[in-house]
């Protein structure tokens, strides 16, 4: 693998297939000087499992808030069911079906278990609006245990459960709703190897399922080729590598960003040399 | 006690953690005591009751009747503002401006009778409308501009209590409404077998007057309602449970799709509503508008002293109304011990700090006890 040719840093163009659920087309995103993402293409195909990887600041995060309806892209087009789809607002993303595990866990600490799992979606009494706690505790104990999850109380304040039982608790906060895309940001962080591997269970019963599309940032290799059905590589905020995961292997995905890195320092070294020398 | 620990569904948001215990024997005397500190506002209740207990052994007129009613003024209205300020203070934020709109309202209402012509309960309607507009104002300022709580409400604190003396010329001015008419009535007395008949002179107020504030039990009535009605707004509804998710983890809240700008400027919105109403209601108590920045400042600091003992946190996410009423008790109970143990004015804030010192350090002592308990079921 030493003798493989340096990959030049790729910028894959727009594709699609005709069963795709999500399209991503030439989104830019700016904070201020930063340019977080540059021009990324990106499709998610029905029951598939993407993984999305990238170093520390590539712009996975980014691009999972700008999907998810929390952040507007500066420009670019997306495309939900061949729709054109331009979220206002998390609110908005959600009723079209995506929804998110965020990497900072939108978990509330002080509120219980079941609270969390219906936050935005609380069941209610009618006709006066007061919340219908015993109606989510039994929901929630039914979701919980439909997808495997084992958590001793559900009443208690997730402030008091594991890193594990936190992440699987926001997993399972989107796989109880209705949404036919997931987005999962980093959902091993923070986990012991247990816990990942019971989180990576629950997402091969989803792709077994079939109804719905899962699209997952790692950093783990030897989970996204676990788990995923393809993989797709930010660098740089644009996407440079996107393929089946059986096409390639933790070997390629290493040498890519090792490579990257490579040839960012030769470019800072070559610019240092470059530049007249400082005046004492 | 044992049916409130064993029924986890009475457990809302704000009792989130005291939570579910295991235990489900009968409970003794001991069980019966660790169970009421696990209570959120158990560690106050607790605090209360000795400092009652204290005066009540000290001096001989505290358990009577007429002291209650010498109580009342000294905790109803504190209870009232404080229960607005916990919804402020459960977001993390702090409300300052309560100070200027509980001075402010009553002006106000008072110009709008005396000089635009509006009748008593219309006045009441704008004015409360104009003070929750200010809310509005507040609630923009640190939600939406974000600017510190604290800084913002302090200027609004000053400006309001600044247009208070500008539009009342530092005059104090009788309250519309709240006259009392005096009549003569004529009272039969049987003395030895003789009737005499005397003229005696009885006080009256309007109704506007009685039910805003002037009646005796005027204020404790509304007091009572709106913390009931708040505290179930805070522990069974959405509104309430996004504020707790709010103040717990802002932006977790707001990528679950709360609407956060919306929540925090509904809750200045309510905490100006609750300060302008005790404004209206103490001017009416007294019969008089008086135009007095430091008594409202006083006020404004006892009211978040009020929330603060009764178990709501400065730092956010927690809180309890019904905790806070208990704190404004405390606060009453103390003051009126204090004068009714003769106790030299100059002192009183002396003692008054101290003893919020003491009850806190109580409060935190017994706030490990009660996480020790819920955390062991």
């Amino acid at each position: 693998m030493a003798d493989a040719p340096p990959p030049e840093t790729a910028v894959v163009g727009p594709s699609s297939a005709p069963d795709d659920v999500l399209r991503v087309e030439h989104i830019a995103k700016r904070f201020g000087p930063v340019t977080a993402l540059k021009d990324v293409n990106l499709h998610l195909k029905k029951g598939e499992v993407l993984g999305l990887l990238g170093d520390n600041g590539a712009g996975k995060s980014t691009l999972i808030k700008i999907l998810c309806g929390f952040q507007k892209p500066d420009s670019g087009k997306m495309f939900l069911h061949g729709k054109p789809f331009e979220p206002k607002s998390v609110d908005d993303a959600r009723d079209a079906g995506i929804e998110t595990v965020y990497q900072d866990l939108a978990l509330i600490d002080e509120l219980s278990v079941y609270h969390n799992l219906f936050l935005r979606k609380e069941r209610v009494h009618r006709p006066i609006p007061l919340l219908s706690n015993r109606q989510m505790k039994r929901e929630a104990r039914t979701a919980l245990d439909e997808i495997g999850i084992n958590i001793p109380r559900i009443d208690v304040a997730v402030a008091r459960l594991s890193g594990g039982q936190r992440q699987a608790i926001a997993v399972a906060r989107t796989v109880n709703s209705d949404a036919d895309i997931i987005l999962l940001d980093e959902p091993l962080a923070a986990m012991g190897a247990k816990e990942g591997a019971m989180i990576l269970d629950l997402v091969a019963r989803l792709k077994d399922e079939g109804r719905v599309s899962i699209i997952m940032i790692l950093h783990n290799y030897v989970h996204v080729l676990q788990a995923c059905d393809r993989v797709s590589m930010i660098q740089d905020g644009a996407i440079a590598l996107d393929k089946p995961t059986a096409e390639t292997s933790v070997e390629e995905l290493t040498d890519i960003v090792v490579n990257e890195y490579r040839r960012a320092r030769m470019e800072a070294h070559e610019a240092e040399a470059a530049a007249p020398p400082a005046s004492a | 006690m044992a049916s409130a620990a064993q029924s986890p569904a009475t457990s809302g948001p704000s009792t989130g953690s005291g939570g579910e215990t295991q235990h489900r024997s009968l409970p003794g005397g001991g069980e019966v005591l660790t169970r009421l500190i696990a209570l959120r506002e158990g560690s106050i209740i607790v605090v209360t009751l000795i400092t009652a207990i204290y005066f009540a052994a000290n001096t001989s007129s505290f358990f009577t009747g007429a002291n209650f009613e010498t109580l009342l003024p000294y905790f109803a209205p504190f209870a009232i503002l404080a229960a607005g300020e916990v919804f402020v203070m459960i977001l993390g934020e702090i409300d300052l401006s309560i100070g200027a709109l509980y001075l402010f309202a009553p002006i106000l209402f008072y110009k709008l009778y005396s000089s635009a012509g509006l009748g008593l309960v219309p006045g009441v309607i704008v004015t409360l409308l104009v003070c929750m507009a200010v809310g509005a104002l507040n609630g923009f300022f640190v939600a939406i501009v974000e600017i510190n709580s604290f800084v913002t409400t302090l200027a609004t604190l000053f400006c309001f209590e600044g247009l208070a003396l500008i539009v009342s010329h530092g005059t104090p001015v009788a309250t519309p409404g709240a006259a009392v008419h005096t009549t003569e009535v004529a009272v039969n007395h049987v003395i030895n077998g003789h009737t005499i008949t005397l003229h005696e002179k009885v006080n009256h107020i309007g109704t506007f007057a009685k039910i805003f504030g002037g009646g005796t039990y005027s204020e404790l009535i509304w007091a009572v309602a709106i913390v009931l009605i708040l505290q179930v707004v805070l522990t069974f509804t959405r509104w309430g449970l996004y504020t707790v998710a709010i103040g717990s983890n802002k932006l977790g809240a707001s990528e679950a799709g709360v609407q956060v700008k919306l929540v925090m400027i509904r809750n200045y919105v309510l905490c100006a509503l609750t300060a302008a109403l005790v404004g209206l209601f103490e001017a009416v108590r007294s019969g008089t508008v008086q135009p007095d920045p430091a008594g409202a400042n006083e006020i404004l600091f006892l009211a978040v002293a009020a929330g603060v003992i009764g178990g709501t946190l400065l730092t956010g996410g927690s809180g309890t109304i019904v905790g806070a009423l208990i704190g404004a008790l405390f606060l009453g109970v103390l003051e009126d011990g204090l004068v009714l143990q003769g106790v030299n004015a100059n002192y009183k804030l002396f003692y008054l700090g101290l003893a919020i010192i003491v009850a806190m350090t109580a409060n935190v002592y017994v706030g490990r006890v009660r996480r020790g308990h819920a955390g062991s079921g």
